[in-house]
């Protein structure tokens, strides 16, 4: 009897558990649910009502449009050949340019704050004390601030409309976070290991690739998924700095998707979720590291 | 391989750690620099190893002045005091990681590995990464990293300092046959006089960024050169009584003790201390002329031994060392005798020996 009493009580706690979590987790996930959902519904069924979750007629047509390019337009229930160039041509192109100008400006970021944080904690001179905190003030005032001055000095070098300049201004924006990171990530990997590396031979570039890299590896995933997101993510530099269709990036080049009279709600939600899934990718394969990464930073910092 | 110290200062902003520090470590000799925390051991420790600027004096591998070589070059090997290996290799990869660097070939490489990881009893290790060691094996690595490249000279850095005390014993052994094995200048650091006692062949007692003597185990014990290296030296530490002397006795309260020969002569009245060592003193039965009376404090049980804590006049203390089985009490009136021969005495203003002249 107490034996059933024991083993029944602790259940029906989990399985109460499992259910709270199980709901918390769909509300959360819900907008992204609805979004796949939608992005696989023939036209017809989107504004079915009762509406469907799973659809009834499943379709990839509109993935099929974004990555071919060809697309079909429907209106009051007709076909016609669109004016000018659709949204849904340039897709690619537009996500071609969000990874040029994300993993562009991330190696500059990473490259940069790791060798600066090396520099900080490694060596004596003025201000290497106060530098790592001042760039930390210096990601927290909001780039709205400095959009604009920044635009400026992008057409005084010649390289607004260009991909270069969103590389340039999401550098920006999170080298001095990335640097901070990285600086706190440097402060905890002792200084004799590299010492013991110079007497067993090494030379300080030996030191610094065999030795303090590896050690400083999750402090500069962490940089990288952190520097990803803000680029991939921006949508505000896109705007301002790139007047042409073939440089825009997905965020603002989605946004396109709701001129004109007619929102095409399945192939905007296409767009949607293949626009999430890198960085859902991204995060999944490296969450373990990025953990581990801002928390050895936070320790420190 | 011989290292010999000049003159050697090292200045950290407008703070002297070191003053003129002169020492010559014979070749293949296992030499210990001792002292107390914050006197400049690590800093020596780690000029020679070329990781600190000479701020002035020379540092010279046998014949060759070292101080501008970097630490690649100098062909030592160090043992940290927080072993410092390298967190993401594996242990076969920390030992071998200066072999590598130096470009030897793999083969050799493995075969280097191989012995000393027999040698050391860490082979079923080889695959485990740092973290996953205790701090005894983690020791072993990093002495296993220092010994397979077969350095000139090997410098230690308080290697035993974070083990448990059983371990330390055992490992001062071990350390000692692996210095006779090894064919190097061995320089070890540390703050535990009886690591230094037992191991060394030669001892360099600092204070300060002083060197205040070198000399044998036995010559620092039995011969200290002044008061500080006669109250580091030695467990209980000796005993120090004020006093002066007058006409070859020492005068300490009512007291006028025998006093060994003394070289170098005296003065008048001369201020000195008196130093004597708890086991070298004894209790008589009766007082007398050279025996000092006080009562005892404190009696503890050390095992073989019971050390005796004996009050004095003018609230001054003195512990004796006597054999377990002597029955002693709390307030008993004890009168202390010692040899005059087995006594110390320091001049009080300098703090030198009197009786080296
Ligand atoms: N980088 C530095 N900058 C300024 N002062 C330093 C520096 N390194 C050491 N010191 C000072 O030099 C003195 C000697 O330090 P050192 O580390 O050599 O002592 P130690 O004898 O090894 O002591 P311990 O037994 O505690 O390790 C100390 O007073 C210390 O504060
Ligand atoms: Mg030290």
């Amino acid at each position: 009897m107490t034996d059933m009493r024991v083993e029944f009580w602790p259940a029906v706690k989990k399985v109460l558990l499992y259910v709270l979590l199980c709901s918390v987790t769909f509300v959360v996930c819900f907008p992204l649910i609805w979004a796949l959902s939608t992005s696989l519904k023939p036209k017809s069924e989107i504004f079915a009502i009762p509406p469907t979750l799973i659809p009834k007629a499943m379709t990839l047509e509109n993935y099929e449009a974004l990555l071919t390019g060809r697309q079909q337009y429907y209106q009051s229930g007709g076909t016609a050949q669109p004016s000018g160039p659709t949204p849904a041509q340039f897709f690619t192109r537009w996500f071609m340019n969000s990874v040029i100008v994300t993993i562009g400006s991330t190696i500059i970021s990473i490259v940069v704050s790791t060798l600066a944080a090396y520099s900080l904690t490694r060596f004596r001179y003025w201000g290497r004390t106060a530098i790592p905190y001042f760039s930390l003030v210096g990601y927290m005032v909001p780039s709205i601030i400095f959009v604009f001055p920044l635009f400026l000095m992008m057409v005084r070098l010649d390289l607004t409309d260009s991909l270069w300049s969103l590389i340039f201004g999401y550098v920006c924006i999170t080298l001095p976070f990335c640097m901070w990171l990285m600086w706190a990530f440097m402060r905890s990997i002792p200084i004799e290991i590299e010492e013991a590396a110079l007497i067993d031979g090494a030379s300080r570039y030996q030191v610094f690739v065999n030795i303090v890299l590896p050690t400083a590896l999750p402090g500069i995933i962490a940089a990288s998924i952190f520097s990803m997101i803000v680029s991939w993510n921006d949508y505000l530099f896109g705007r301002v700095f790139i007047n042409s269709l073939d440089n825009l990036t997905l965020t603002v080049g989605v946004m396109l998707f709701f001129e004109g009279t007619h929102v095409d709600w399945g192939l905007l939600m296409a767009a949607s979720v293949l626009m999430t899934l890198p960085m859902a990718i991204l995060f999944m394969a490296l969450q373990r590291h990025l953990v581990a990464g801002f928390g050895a930073g936070a320790v420190k910092g | 391989m011989q290292v010999s110290l000049t003159r050697i200062n090292k200045r950290f902003g407008s703070v002297q750690v070191l003053k003129d520090v002169d020492l010559v470590f014979p070749s293949r000799k296992f030499v210990t620099l001792l002292g107390p925390s914050g006197c400049g051991k690590t800093t020596l420790l780690r000029m020679i190893a070329g990781l600190e600027d000479i701020t002035a004096g020379s540092i010279r591998f046998g014949e060759r002045e070292v101080n501008k070589l970097a630490p690649r070059d100098r062909n030592i090997a160090m043992v940290f005091q927080s072993y410092a290996l390298y967190p993401q290799m594996s242990v076969r990869r920390n030992l071998g990681y200066g072999l590598r660097v130096r470009g030897t070939p793999k083969a050799d490489i493995e075969e280097a590995v191989g012995r000393v990881a027999r040698i050391l009893e860490i082979d079923h290790l080889l695959d485990r990464k740092p973290a996953q060691l205790s701090g005894g094996q983690r020791q072993r690595v990093a002495l296993g990293r220092a010994m397979v490249r077969k350095p000139d000279i090997f410098l230690m850095d308080e290697p035993l300092s974070n083990l448990d005390a059983k371990l330390r014993v055992t490992m001062r052994g071990e350390l000692r046959r692996f210095h006779l094995d090894l064919d190097a200048t061995t320089i070890y650091v540390t703050h535990d006089q009886l690591e230094a006692m037992t191991m060394s062949d030669l001892i360099a007692v600092m204070h300060q960024g002083v060197v205040q003597q070198f000399g044998t185990p036995a010559e620092v014990y039995s011969q200290p050169a002044n008061v500080f290296v006669a109250g580091f030296i030695g467990s209980p530490p000796m005993n120090f009584l004020p006093g002066t002397i007058d006409a070859g006795r020492f005068t300490f309260a009512d007291a006028k003790l025998p006093l060994p020969a003394l070289p170098g002569g005296v003065k008048p009245a001369h201020a000195a201390i008196l130093g004597v060592r708890p086991q070298d003193l004894i209790f008589e039965g009766t007082p007398a002329a050279d025996t000092l009376t006080g009562t005892i404090s404190l009696v503890e049980l050390l095992g073989s031994e019971k050390l005796v804590e004996v009050n004095l006049s003018g609230q001054k203390r003195m512990s004796v060392q006597i054999h377990a089985d002597m029955v002693v009490n709390m307030g008993d009136r004890v009168h202390v005798k010692f040899d005059p021969q087995r006594v110390h005495v320091f001049d009080t203003e300098s703090g030198r020996s009197l009786r080296a002249g």
